[in-house]
């Protein structure tokens, strides 16, 4: 089976090849049996590629321990549900992993604008097959995962073995979640390759209009709400499993999942502009040319051993072929730019400064102000070597004094902005809009000062986001009444039906909602408390309201690992409440330990138990707990984000033509005719 | 009488009792805090990437003798800044959990303020430009069609009302 995925391996490159030198030909002869051969190559390349990814997950199912990768990530008494997660455990399998996904994407795009676009569709797939390539490039002769397990011969040569079991999975990463958020991270990182694709295929074939934003506004959603609920379970998976009380430690690779995030979150906003005005044609290009470079070099920072992180991968000199790649591609959008710069002329013209279109302007700016904080921050070690000869670390302190004071910017501006009118914003409206959420804030922030909440972030965060979550609320209300009023509905159904007649639109409205969540979970870490403790058994220790009791300290052997845990009862005001079990696990195969954290989770607050080992000095279990205030929010929050994107990915039920309700019917019809071609007068859904 | 003796008692029997607490060394679990929050400017250096005072990974013996080593620096007297130096002779600038406000480092601190600084003043330069260009097409629009500019704007701003996402 390894010689089967190797050899689809080399054909699906060849393929890409194929689909990219004639595709080229195809743009230049415009012959139609050259591009559609070109488009079947592609096609062939993404169902080589699903062999090869099957062949390499039948090896880890069938236990075959002649295969390296087999061996180094697998071994007999991993769960079936390992076993799969066990296929992007490791540099060459995560990598396939990546080519897997970028083709499934490909194949989906290839399949849906098979008979549609068809001056566009050639340049698409070209750039396309030249991200495959050098994917398989990399799967094929850097970092290949069907490498047969070998020694030295006598006569030097390598002779093949097979070994009886495998080294095993890294401890770390068999926890559920590790099993769907590389899947979903990757997604994010592979799907953001579509628009990138329409983008520069847009550019060099100077595709007229606005179209290629269009068709690729849903990929865009989707490869963002992956990135979204990918950065989310890794968050989630490090607090349950890294046993530190965190979630996110700014650690290089977790900036480098934020990254594309924070330059996808601004295209999605900034592309509205160009939607409905015609206007941010270079910029919305070139965020989207960032959104991809910084997927790569994502990937690059977590495979290069170039920043030191857990996460990453061992270090190899695979970092060098993606800088190549990386220049490579800046060198093709630059030139394909100043080729055709002039095709993305805009008529960028401004009402007013209280409107809309700034509202994103400021918002694009601290978005990008964000990542460039993020990028610097990340590689400032790398740089301060390179100057000075001294490596000077970057923690957790410099990423929350920078970063704290810009997500509040941004939050100001996630209320601010989707009330602001396209074009001009009245004083009058400016005060019926934001009248009431900013007494609400500030009633909020009156409350919850004597209350406790004096650290000043805190306290703002809080005011902003009763105050963000206001604005969301009067939008959905008093969209509901109007519906409520004409249809005699309930005023859920009310809120449904208007939810459902603009997805977009209030789809964004739930995105922020979750935001605010988050935002709330986040503002909780101020009030974190912790104790460290050594536990005799029969004794007791007090955290908050909860009291806990050691009841015992044993040892339990289960199939692929033996775990020393604790055994405490948790109670509450003399009333038990529940039992907890942290764990010390240790995996024979390999030697590794890892942490099982228990937790207690109520919406107010986590109880959050380490098994910190035992004393040196006295053999007594150590235990580490922590009173995590309201973490609940950022999970909640996440969900509520994911559920926002996909109702913005659902069609609007029916489109409502705005012009047909103005009151005076035969003037109208005449400026119907007239401003017919400006999309935003055209309909009242988009 | 009866009245003044007990209260001259009472103080001394106060003074008498808080005499230990004032030779005493403090609390046990005071430099351990104290460490513990020095420790948050520092920089585990097990490899994990942690903050030292956050580093409590599974068998890392790293984060406990350097904070270890902070505990007997305060109880023989050090200041902050000498422990720092300690460190930092001991494992290089590494050791830092962000970079000191001197030197080089000010790129860091600085970079994003001075993005920020830049943006902005390009985002309102943009926005005064696009302010002063003028809306050939609506104007052409309005004396085309007859229709007059009050109405024009009630419609124009009725449909942006309307088609706001």
């Amino acid at each position: 089976m390894d010689v089967f995925g190797s050899f689809a391996l080399l054909l699906a490159f060849v393929c890409a090849v194929y689909a990219f030198i004639g595709g080229i030909a195809a743009i230049r002869t415009r012959h139609p049996l050259l591009v559609k051969s070109t488009r079947q190559a592609g096609l062939a390349t993404c169902g080589l590629i699903f062999l090869a990814t099957l062949s390499l997950e039948y090896l880890f199912f069938s236990d075959n321990f002649s295969v390296a990768y087999v061996v180094a990530h697998s071994n007999r008494s991993l769960s079936p549900f390992y076993k799969v997660a066990a296929l992007w455990a490791g540099q060459e399998g995560s990598l396939l992993f990546w080519s897997f996904l970028l083709a499934v994407y490909v194949f989906s795009a290839l399949i849906a604008y098979r008979n549609k676009n068809g001056e566009l569709m050639p340049y698409v797939g070209v750039v396309l097959a030249g991200v495959q390539i050098f994917f398989l490039t990399l799967n094929n002769f850097v970092a290949s995962p069907f490498k047969a397990l070998g020694v030295p011969g006598v006569n030097g040569a390598m002779d093949l073995v097979a070994r009886g079991d495998g080294n095993g999975l890294n401890p770390l990463l068999q926890y559920p979640e590790m099993v769907i958020h590389p899947p979903n991270l990757y997604s994010g990182y592979t799907g953001f390759t579509i628009p990138f694709a329409f983008a520069l295929g847009a550019l060099l074939a100077r595709y007229p209009g606005e179209k290629w934003i269009h068709l690729t506004r849903k990929w865009t959603m989707i490869a963002w709400g992956f990135q979204t609920a990918g950065i989310l379970l890794g968050a989630h998976w490090a607090y349950a499993v890294l046993g530190w009380g965190g979630y996110w430690a700014w650690d290089p690779v977790e900036n480098a999942s934020l990254l594309p995030w924070l330059t996808g979150t601004a295209f999605l906003h900034s592309v509205m502009m160009q939607e409905k005005r015609g206007m941010m044609k270079v910029w919305n290009v070139w965020l989207v040319f960032c959104t991809f470079l910084l997927c790569i070099l994502g990937t690059f920072l977590t495979r290069s051993g170039v920043v030191s992180s857990v996460h990453a991968f061992a270090s190899s000199n695979i970092g060098n072929w993606f800088v190549g790649f990386i220049a490579i591609i800046l060198l093709v959008c630059l030139t394909a730019y100043f080729k055709n710069r002039d095709y993305l002329k805009s008529e960028n013209q401004l009402d007013s400064i209280v409107s809309r279109e700034s509202s994103f302007l400021f918002n694009n700016l601290i978005l990008l102000v964000s990542c460039v904080a993020v990028l610097s921050g990340t590689l400032f070690p790398v740089f301060s070597e390179w100057f000075t000869g001294d490596r000077i670390s970057v923690g957790t302190p410099f990423f929350n004094k920078v970063n704290i004071p810009i997500g509040l910017l941004l939050l100001f501006l996630t209320g601010v902005g989707p009330l602001l009118a396209w074009r001009k914003t009245s004083l009058d409206s400016l005060k019926r809009n934001f009248g009431w959420p900013l007494l609400m804030g500030l009633v909020a922030g009156a409350i919850a000062f004597p209350l406790g909440v004096r650290g000043f972030y805190s306290l703002i965060c809080l005011i902003l986001c009763v105050f963000v979550a206001s604005t969301i609320t009067m939008e959905f209300y008093r969209g509901a009444k109007v519906i409520r009023a004409r249809s005699g509905a309930s005023f859920l159904a009310s809120a449904v039906d208007l939810t459902m007649r603009n997805t977009r639109r209030y789809g964004g409205y739930i995105v922020h909602m979750g935001m605010v969540l988050i935002f709330i979970g986040i503002a909780g870490t101020a009030f974190n408390k912790d104790i460290q403790k050594e536990m005799q058994i029969d004794s007791s220790m007090q955290i908050g309201p909860y009291s806990l009791l050691l009841q015992n300290f044993d040892t339990k052997q289960e199939k692929n690992y033996t775990a020393e845990r604790m055994i405490i009862e948790v109670t509450r005001d003399n009333k038990p409440v529940m039992m907890l079990y942290p764990e010390r696990r240790i995996f024979p195969a390999n030697q590794a330990s890892g942490t099982m954290v228990a937790i207690y989770s109520t919406l107010k607050q986590d109880l959050y138990v380490v098994y910190a080992g035992q004393s040196p000095d006295t053999q007594a279990p150590v235990i580490h707990v922590y009173l995590n205030p309201l973490v609940k929010c950022i999970w909640f929050g996440g969900v509520v984000v994911v559920l926002g994107t996909l109702v913005a990915l659902l069609p609007n039920r029916r489109a409502v033509l705005v012009l047909a309700a103005v009151q005076e019917p035969t003037r109208v019809k005449s400026m119907a005719g007239t401003l017919t071609p400006s999309p935003t007068l055209r309909e009242g859904h988009d | 009488m009866i009245k003044g003796r007990g209260i001259f008692l009472a103080t001394v029997l106060c003074i008498a009792g808080s005499l230990p607490l004032l030779v005493s060394p403090l609390p046990a679990q005071q430099p351990s805090d104290r460490a513990h929050q020095i420790g948050g400017k520092f920089m585990c250096m097990c490899g994990c990437n942690q903050v030292l005072s956050q580093c409590n990974h599974v068998g890392c013996t790293v984060s406990t003798s350097m904070l270890k080593e902070v505990d007997q620096a305060l109880a023989r007297g050090d200041s902050e800044d000498a422990i720092t130096q300690a460190f930092v002779q001991e494992f290089g600038t590494k050791v830092y959990a962000e970079p000191p406000h001197s030197g080089f480092s000010l790129v860091a601190w600085s970079m994003p303020a001075v993005c920020l600084a830049i943006g902005l003043v390009l985002v309102l330069f943009v926005i005064r430009r696009w302010r002063k260009r003028p809306a050939h097409a609506v104007s052409s629009v309005a004396s085309s069609s007859g229709i007059s500019p009050e109405m024009l704007e009630r419609a124009r701003l009725r449909a942006a009302r309307e088609t706001q996402d």
